[in-house]
């Protein structure tokens, strides 16, 4: 009896001492792989005259790191001296980030800032249900610098019901599609691809290539046509026609673009200009093979550069329209301030520091020098492979402070300027659709849109039969509910402004 | 058809019989090939993607990009691996995870589930209606993910430790129900009273006569709850941020969702956006390698546990 006793008290013991000790490891973290601890207590030391520095817990999006410990110490030693502010900086992986995130923000758990998109924990809804911070006021009083190097497009169009609730990342701001062209095809068939502006008029390229490499399908996937639509949503056929007058939201697959684009593809289709599979292949190995002609991508200044340089042959490109502003452009990469975050001031100097900063924005893009990159000049770097340390640049901030990579133009940067510069507005810009009355009908015509769409944009199916059918489909389903609700908002935004 | 002997299991048994007749239980040679193919195939086919998996693991990498997926890849390397193993401290340090969360998972559920069990199997215990029912309601009723969210994280303070990934799985009432089952079935009342008459207390009867006699209902509790914590990964993309504390499932899971997430969202993100995403993964071949070497030592493992899972999972029918 005694004994039995004293086996369960000890092992009560024992798993309390257990628990204790791993919930009390938390705060006493070891550092591992950080030699130099001891230089921060030294500086804790020296500087006890100021405040406590605090820590900012910042979310951000990409492949967690190796040394991600060590180049925390040295960007927190700078800023600790700069703003008196210590980072602990979480880098969550692609594909959970969404997800995480939007567990982590409904659950009301503290963090200061993360990265918002209209990719990855999307912005708008996020900023609907209160989880940023309003930062009008805060921009105005620490955050100068942004406003100063910021392409006011960028502000302006990321406005939600009129406030900016995340500061967007400084890159390219409008979106322009290409077509973008297998550079050792067009020169073996000698090819003019600045004929190349409609889908109409590749149709002699992809003759010439297929008749010249049988084993080849000059468009290799399923490129998603390029519709002169502005969307009010991702992935439902609802928009305003780009050069709209009256501003009328319409069921685009009703309109005559979208029925010559179909009707083409299936063209392209029957004449074996794709793979048989297209509508479901995934992937992207054509890259990698170079069995293709053409596909389209959104450019930005240089990107034949950087296609060449990633996929080890040549790539050239022809531009389809003018550089045009959309909503999910402008905030394709931004950094929001959580609404429950103790130190907004603190948060927003840290921003603007990392959006006006060189020294900053390369220290924690590139890593430290020596060990991660090799420093050829003034401002071009070389990465060194497998260092344990990169992240993606275009995530954090400020693009245009980064140092520049051997084989990048020196004028990269300018280029860019100009690029944003010479951006057209589409006629949605600032406009955010809010899809809680039609929540259903959207899911529905979702649904109906993934089933048919990828037959119809790659020509796997005969659109004379089919899209009626699909038309028909997406009706049963509500997408007139839709139209006329997101036609409501629209009206009511036009003339609030 | 030829009348043959088939092979009989019971040679003992018929020791004595001078002729036999081919055992009318069993299979005409015919079926029995038929079958046997029929399985085999199938074997194959579950085999086989892994076996390309392997294959692929030891391709060269251009040649991979070259000439797409075969099975019979034009060069050979072994790149991928020493990658892995200069690189891969993560690899192993999260098989050390796995097997820790599943050792002491495992040992944990045990322990509370057959003592709640136990509990609400005794008649005499006076609160056995209020405690079944706090167990089963929560097979009827979750709160969903934020609020358990909320309590892991907020209440209890388990992000980034061991224990989130523990504790949130360690008591499940499925188990509970068939352990209090198990125990009101298998364990005659008489043995608990002759423990009682000997003078033993609850804990004595439960330790040295009642657990003893249950093994078969823990094994297969045991099983169940050592396949979960195995398997799992949602729990680690909620609660762990720290890569010193991932599971290799969850490892495995970043890596896929990560690519398929890219592939996705590429036409989404701009042109320079997505060679800068594609630059944090790791190459196709690597990929690969990272998946054998976290299933392969599994898969020879297994074998030699097999017999005690089949033994576990026959409780309840009739044994000897």
């Amino acid at each position: 009896m005694r004994k039995s006793v004293l086996l369960v008290l000890t092992f009560i013991m024992l798993a309390s001492v257990a628990l204790a000790g791993c919930g009390s490891s938390k705060d006493a973290k070891p550092s591992e792989g950080t030699k130099d601890t001891g230089t921060t207590d030294t500086q804790q030391t020296t500087q006890e005259k100021k405040a406590d520095p605090v820590t900012l817990l910042w979310y951000t999006i990409g492949g967690p790191q190796k040394d991600q410990d060590k180049v925390l110490t040295e960007v927190n030693k700078y800023l600790q001296e700069k703003i008196n502010v210590k980072l602990d900086m979480k880098v969550i992986d692609w594909g959970d980030y969404s997800q995480k995130m939007q567990v982590i923000a409904a659950s009301g758990e503290p963090f200061d800032i993360a990265f918002t998109s209209s990719w990855a924990f999307n912005y708008v809804e996020g900023a609907r249900k209160g989880y940023f911070l309003e930062l009008d006021d805060l921009i105005n009083q620490h955050g100068q610098g942004i406003k100063e190097v910021l392409n006011p497009a960028f502000l302006e169009g990321s406005k939600v019901n009129g406030h900016n609730y995340a500061i967007p990342t400084n890159k390219e701001l409008p979106a322009q599609a290409v077509w973008r062209f297998n550079k050792n095809l067009v020169d073996k068939y000698k090819l003019d691809i600045t004929k190349a502006t409609t889908l109409e008029s590749l149709a002699p390229m992809l003759k010439a290539v297929k008749e010249g490499e049988p084993d080849v399908y000059p468009i290799p996937s399923n490129i998603g046509m390029y519709l002169p639509f502005d969307f009010a949503l991702e992935g439902i056929p609802v928009g305003v026609s780009m050069n709209t007058t009256d501003f009328k939201m319409v069921n685009i697959w009703e309109s005559a673009e979208a029925k010559q684009v179909f009707k083409t593809m299936r063209e392209y289709y029957q004449a074996g200009y794709l793979p048989p599979d297209v509508a479901t292949k995934q992937g992207n190995d054509f890259e990698k093979t170079g069995k293709w002609l053409v596909d389209k991508q959104h450019t930005v200044p240089f990107a034949d550069i950087q296609w060449s340089d990633s996929m080890k042959y040549p790539i050239v490109s022809t531009p389809m329209h003018e550089p045009l502003v959309f909503n999910w452009s402008v905030t394709g990469s931004m950094q929001a301030i959580s609404s429950k975050t103790k130190y907004p001031q603190q948060a927003m100097e840290f921003l603007n520091l990392l959006n006006t900063d060189k020294y900053l924005r390369n220290l924690i893009n590139n890593g430290i020098e020596g060990v991660h990159y090799k420093r050829l000049t003034e401002d071009t770097y070389e990465p060194i492979p497998d260092s344990g340390y990169s992240m993606p640049s275009f995530t954090l901030g400020n693009m245009f402070l980064l140092d520049k990579l051997k084989a990048d133009p020196a004028d990269k940067w300018e280029q860019y300027k100009k690029f944003n510069d010479s951006a057209k507005n589409a006629p949605l810009l600032g406009f955010q659709f809010d899809p809680t009355n039609v929540m259903t009908e959207i899911a529905n015509v979702k649904n109906a849109v993934d089933e048919f769409g990828p037959s119809f944009n790659t020509g796997s199916v005969d659109p004379e039969k089919m899209l009626p059918k699909a038309i028909e489909k997406l009706k049963a389903q509500g997408i007139d509910k839709i139209i006329a609700e997101a036609q409501r908002q629209l009206d009511a935004w036009r003339a609030s402004k | 058809m030829e009348h043959r002997t088939a092979v009989d299991p019971h040679p003992q048994a018929n020791k004595h019989a001078a002729k036999k007749l081919r055992n009318i239980h069993h299979l005409s040679p015919f079926w029995n090939a038929i079958a046997h193919l029929g399985i085999g195939l199938f074997s194959l086919a579950c085999v086989y993607p892994f076996l390309f998996v392997v294959v692929l693991s030891f391709t060269d990498e251009t040649a991979l990009a070259k000439n797409g997926y075969s099975i019979i890849p034009e060069k050979w390397s072994v790149d991928a691996y020493t990658y892995l193993f200069k690189t891969g401290d993560q690899l192993l340090r999260s098989y050390g995870v796995t097997l820790f969360i599943t050792v002491v998972g495992t040992l944990l559920t045990l322990i509370i589930v057959s003592l709640y069990a136990y509990a609400i199997s005794r008649s005499y215990f006076h609160f056995r209606g209020f405690f079944s029912f706090v167990a089963f309601f929560t097979m009827l009723f979750g709160g969903g993910l934020v609020p358990s969210y909320i309590v892991v994280t907020q209440v209890l303070h388990l992000k980034d430790t061991m224990w989130a990934l523990i504790l949130p799985m360690c008591v499940s009432a499925f188990s509970i129900l068939i352990m209090r089952t198990f125990f009101k079935t298998m364990v005659p009342d008489a043995i608990i009273e002759s423990g009682k008459i000997d003078g033993a207390g609850e804990f004595r009867v439960f330790l040295y006569l009642v657990l003893p006699i249950s093994l078969p209902g823990l094994a297969t509790i045991g099983l169940f709850a050592a396949l979960g914590y195995w398997n799992d990964w949602f729990n680690a993309l909620l609660y762990i941020d720290d890569a010193r504390l991932l599971p290799l499932q969850s490892l495995l899971m970043k890596v896929e969702t990560n690519i398929q997430f890219i592939l996705q969202n590429a036409g989404l993100a701009g042109a320079g956006d997505r060679t800068d995403m594609v630059r944090t993964l790791p190459a196709e071949t690597t990929r690969m390698a990272m998946v054998v070497l976290a299933t392969v030592p599994i898969i020879f493992a297994y074998p030699f546990f097999q017999r005690y899972f089949v033994q576990g999972l026959t409780i309840g029918a009739v044994k000897e």
